[in-house]
Formats: structure tokens, sequence, C-alpha cells
């Protein structure tokens, strides 16, 4: 089998270790024995769509500072590309945004001074500037058992109506500090706020991930096989016992 | 009066703490004497002739170490926050003392002083130093300082008010240092290494190599013991071999050359004082049975494992030590961000397959990212007990032991290698 995955602007949004998360896909991918390449999609990259080229499997989306996500939010809203993403995760595509990502793909994130960046609509949720950096490490219950990762971030994240957050905090600020809801996940799209880096540690949804990309891809169940995951547990529980 | 009272109380602390063996002294008597008299920074350094400030991520130690060493050299006396503790409280507490009670004239001509990224903004006005180095931005302690973005727009503004006669250094092969010669008023010199650029953070990539006022050229090096280069400074040339090695030393001997020149030493005074210049504590130490390699961010600790991967034999062994505490930055994240796929692919650790032993609170992350890194788990030892896990990767240790630890690891290896009789001095510092 193979995958592609979809690093979206990793040349501009890799802060804090997001390329952990591509090193856990990429590994636990090819320790099963599955062909991975992963794609950058960077300002003035077109995506692969049905038509031209090989669709993309599967997206991740990191962070960045400031100033690099502002000419991301500018090259999302003129270029294709918002309209691809969304088109991609409506047929089943996984994804993973974390926190500049995340924003980057909500209604809009809002600054202290200046416009509001738009987001490409993906998740029902906006983006407030907020004074405190929320700083620490967060863990979280979700369907994928618990999670445990770093959060560092300032803008406040609301969830709207009707749309469900990727977990409720156990420790940890989550989306805003206020509301205990931590990320989004819509179809099978999941935004949050958890560096770490997250996946490594969090086995599950990592598999999680690449069996949808699989399953979307190849168009019937997949079950991926079993590894030893003993070291990745320890990582996991060690960190969730030091937090919560 | 009130400095007096400050310096006093500064100095009853440090006498306490180095009594009861509570610590090296290196921040707690400032930090209360502060309190106390907050401007006693300013009021204290203005008695010292001429003062030097160093900022930057990595190599800030080792270039005020070094250019110390070019000072003492030189015949000079100095004076310097050697403890690594550079925070405002720091300088304090060194300050505090070699500070004469009766007489706060200073018996020293030159102030060394290291700043970390954040505290460089608000202590260099009360320094007023003659000349100041800016050494490099990498990804540190984000969760400490934000992000590097607004660490150098921070850093910006603070060069704008400075006075346009400061002999002024910039690493011309870091974009983000590079461009805050736009910020100043005078005139900046630079230095580099040829054929070498920092990527640290840069958004915008650097296109080419930018003009350099003091280069090193032809550079080869030797291993961990050393590196070869040509110093071309306009016309001019010198041989150097410097007993450091990896690229990163040798920004931080142009740093701290480049700033001896702008204190007059002269350049055969310095480099042949090289000879004799021992590596900063805990940065690179060579032991009995192996070495010391700091590591606290991505960018250090990829260039560590550049320099040791090619050198690593089969019967070597590696141990590593990951701290989450504040100094060490509370995220674990940017070892994730490290090239340890290094240790996988260096030529002679192929036929390898010896354990390598992870410790420190965060040991299991480690182990996970090695893991990653594509070494096998059951070549991987975890022992979060640091004393234990040196024990554990010094018995039958045929080969050399490389040790990496994190900074407040360092710090507790250095007293457990004292403890155990391995190492005489925990605090063997010349100056």
């Amino acid at each position: 089998m193979k995958l592609t995955i979809g690093y979206l602007y990793g040349d501009l949004m890799n802060i804090y270790g997001d390329t952990g998360n591509i090193i856990a896909l990429k590994k636990r991918a090819q320790w099963r024995g599955i062909e991975v390449t992963v794609k950058n999609i960077s300002i003035g990259d077109r995506i692969p769509t049905s038509d031209v080229g090989t669709q993309i499997d599967l997206y991740f989306f990191g962070g960045g500072q400031d100033q690099a996500q502002k000419s991301v939010a500018r090259d999302l809203a003129v270029s294709s590309k918002g309209k691809v993403i969304k088109q991609d995760v409506e047929r089943g595509v996984p994804l993973l945004a974390i926190c500049g990502g995340y924003q980057l793909l909500g209604e809009f994130y809002k600054p202290h001074h200046g416009q509001k960046l738009p987001g490409i609509e993906l998740f029902p949720a906006y983006t407030v500037a907020g004074d405190k950096r929320m700083i620490g490490n967060i863990v979280i219950e979700s369907m994928f058992g618990k999670l445990v990762g770093f959060e560092n971030h300032s803008g406040k994240t609301f969830l709207k109506k009707g749309s469900l957050p990727a977990g409720m905090v156990i420790c940890g600020f989550g989306n805003n500090g206020k509301d205990k809801t931590e990320g989004c996940i819509y179809k099978n799209a999941i935004g949050c706020y958890m560096h770490g880096s997250l996946l490594p540690k969090n086995p599950k949804l990592t598999d999680w991930l690449l069996k949808k990309a699989l399953e979307v891809k190849y168009g019937k169940d997949i079950n991926l096989e079993p590894l030893d995951d003993t070291l990745e547990f320890q990582a996991q529980i060690t960190a969730i016992k030091k937090f919560s | 009066m009130r400095l007096f009272a400050a310096v006093l109380l500064g100095k009853t602390i440090l006498f306490l703490t180095k009594y009861f063996k509570i610590g090296g002294g290196s921040a707690a008597p400032g930090l209360y004497a502060l309190k106390l008299c907050p401007s006693l920074v300013e009021k204290i350094s203005h008695h010292i002739p001429k003062n030097i400030v160093i900022t930057g991520t990595n190599g800030k130690t080792t270039t005020a170490k070094m250019l110390a060493h070019f000072a003492k050299a030189s015949g000079l006396r100095v004076i310097r926050n050697h403890t690594g503790s550079n925070l405002e409280r720091g300088i304090a507490s060194t300050l505090i003392s070699k500070v004469n009670l009766w007489n706060p004239k200073l018996s020293f001509d030159l102030g060394i002083w290291e700043l970390d990224e954040a505290a460089f903004n608000t202590v260099t006005p009360k320094l007023n130093p003659n000349s100041i180095v800016f050494l490099n931005i990498f990804r540190d302690q984000l969760d400490r300082y934000g992000e590097i973005d607004s660490v150098v727009k921070k850093w910006e503004q603070s060069v704008k008010s400075l006075p346009a006669d400061t002999k002024f250094f910039l690493n011309g092969d870091d974009a983000n240092v590079s461009k805050l010669a736009k910020a100043f008023k005078g005139k900046a010199q630079k230095f580099g290494v040829e054929n070498y650029k920092i990527y640290g953070e840069a958004v915008a990539k650097v296109k080419k190599q930018e003009n350099v006022d003091f280069e090193a050229k032809n550079v080869k090096l030797n291993g961990l013991n050393s590196s070869k280069f040509t110093l071309t400074i306009f016309d001019k040339r010198y041989a150097i071999t410097l007993p450091l090695p990896g690229i990163y030393h040798i920004y931080d001997y142009l740093a701290a050359f480049a700033a001896g020149i702008s204190l007059g030493f002269k350049p055969g005074v310095m480099n042949g004082s090289l000879k004799n210049f021992s590596p900063a504590f805990g940065r690179v130490e060579k032991l009995d049975f192996g070495y010391i390699f700091l590591i606290k961010n991505p960018a250090g600790a990829t260039q560590v494992f550049e320099t040791i991967a090619p050198q690593i034999n089969p019967d070597d062994r590696l141990l590593l030590a990951l701290n989450d505490n504040l100094a060490d930055g509370t995220d674990v994240s940017w070892i994730w961000d490290v090239d340890f796929e290094l240790i996988q692919n260096s030529s002679r650790a192929k036929s390898r397959d010896h354990t390598i032993v992870v410790s420190g609170t965060r040991s299991y992350d480690l182990a996970l990212r090695l893991k990653y890194a594509g070494i096998k788990p059951d070549q991987i030892t975890v022992e979060q007990d640091l004393k234990n896990a040196l024990k554990r990767a010094m018995d039958g240790l045929e080969g050399r032991l490389f040790i990496l630890p994190t900074y407040t690891s360092m710090l507790e290896l250095q007293s457990i290698l004292t403890k155990e009789g391995i190492k005489k001095h925990y605090w063997k510092e010349s100056d």
C-alpha cells in the first residue's frame, strides 16, 4: 500500500517539533510496509487533485510564527488550496492541524490590532487574540483515550454551536482556558493546540489517522497490523501521571 | 546607603549559600539585593572602565570565556558572570561577590556580560556597554521567550536606541541577526564562516553569502579536538588552530576575536593564547573516560551530533539526559527538531549494536525519539535516575562514553561526578 502525506506549508509552519508528527506518521506506516511520500505544499504550489497527479491521502498542518502565519493566511485565501482541502475533508480524507494551522482552518483569527485574518471555514470555530500566553503541559480525554501534549498559544479559540471538540481538558488550558474544550473535530479532520510532539506519544491517534487515510484511498475497511508500542505508552503514561 | 545595604544583604546570602552548600550562589544574592536596590547594576557597573555585552541563543558562555582569556593574555583584569547565570540577577550576583563594600570602584578593567535573549533588552541600557556582540538566534526555550520573530523585533527596538559609537558585532551568517545592522545608527561589523549559513528561524532564506569583516575560510574540522582555518580580515590573513570541535565554536571564536580587536588587543596575542584555552563549564568537557556535550535546543544539539557522529566508534557508548525543568525549557517538543537520525546514519555506528542509555525527568520522550530515529528499542536503556544511568553506562565500558545532558541534567551530572570522585571540583573556573 502507498500513502501520500500533504505537509501544508511545512517550510513555514513547523514550530515546536511539528516535524515529529510527520516522523511518527511516516515511521508507523513504514513499519507496516506501507510506502509513504511526504509532499510539502507551500506558497505558490497547487494541491494535486484527482485530475492532476496523486491525491493527498492525509494532511498535516503545523504551527508558525506570526509573520509566517500571515503569509500563509493570505495564500490560503487567494489560492485554491482552501477549496481543495475542504473538498478532500468532505470525502473523508483525514487531517491534523495544530496551533496556527488549526486557527487558519477555522472561520477567522482576530488579532489585537488590524484586520481579521480569514480562515477557510473548515472547522466551525473562530479565534481571538488573547493577552496571556497559555503555556504548559496539557492532558485531555478524547475518543482516543487520554492524550498528552504541550500547548503554547495566546489565541483563544471558541467552538460554534453544534461543533465537536477533539476532547475535554483534564489539565491545561485547551481552546480558550474557559470552557474546558480542546480542539475541534469535523469528519476525519482534527484541529488542536497540542504540540509535544503530539503523535509519537499518542499512537492511537496516529494509527487512526493512518487507518482513515488508507480506507478512503482504497475504499475498504483497513485493519492496521499491531505494533509493539511499549515505549510509546510508557512515554504517554509517564507524562500523563506527571501532569494530571 | 540603599546600595550599601543591598550589597551587604547579597554578600550575606552568598556566604550562607556557600556555607551550607545549597547552591552555586549565582542567582539568589542578586535576586534579593535587586529588590532592595533596583539600580544596583548600573550603580556598580559604571565604575568598570569598559563593558561588553554578549547575547544570542548558543555560544554565549564560550564566547565570553574566550574573550576573557584574550583579555587576560593582554594584561587586563576581567569581571564576568561566568556561571552562565545570564539574567540581571546573575550580573548583580557577580558584582556583589566581587565588589568591595567600602569602595565600589572595582579593580577591574573590563566587564564581560552574557545576557540571555530577553534580558538583553532590559539590562543592556543599565550596563551602557562599549561593545555588543550578537551571536545567533535559534529556537530555544520558546515556552519562556515567545516566538523568535518577537525576540528579534524587540532586539531591533533596543538596538535603535544604542549610541552610534557602540562597537557593534553581528553574525553575518544568521539572517535574523545580520538584519540588526539596519536598526543600528552606527556601523555594524560582521563575522562569518565561508560557505556556511545559519537557518535558525529565518522565514526569508538567505540567497547568497554576505560580505563579512571577519571571515573564517578553508575550514578543516579535526574531529572532537579542534578545527583549523584561515581568519581573513580585509587583506590580513591568520592561520588559526582552534582547540574546540565543530563549526559552531568557530563562530564563538570570531565573535570573541572581533570584540578583542575593538578593545585594542593584538591579534598575535589573542591567537597565541588559544592553545591554553579550555572550553566553558560543561559545554564541551573532556573527561578521562569520554566527553560531555551540553545540549539545549535543536540547533545546538544537531551541531553536537554533526560533530560527534563521525567519531563514534563501535565500542563507544552514549548517555543522553533530558530534563524539563524551567532552565531546560518545560516543553520537550524540541527533541523532535533535533537530527537524532545522525547517530544512526554515521558510518562508524553501522556496525554498532551497543546500548544507548537515556535518563532525566523526560527519559521516555527521549527513548521514543531515538526509536523513531531508527534505533532499535532493545538498544535503548531507560534509567530515569541520572546516577544509576551513569553507572549503567560506565559498567564494562571499553570505549568512550559520550554524555549529552540538558542544562539541569548537566549540573546534576557535575555534582555526581564530583561526589563519586570522578572529577575533583564541582565548579572549576579559572576566572
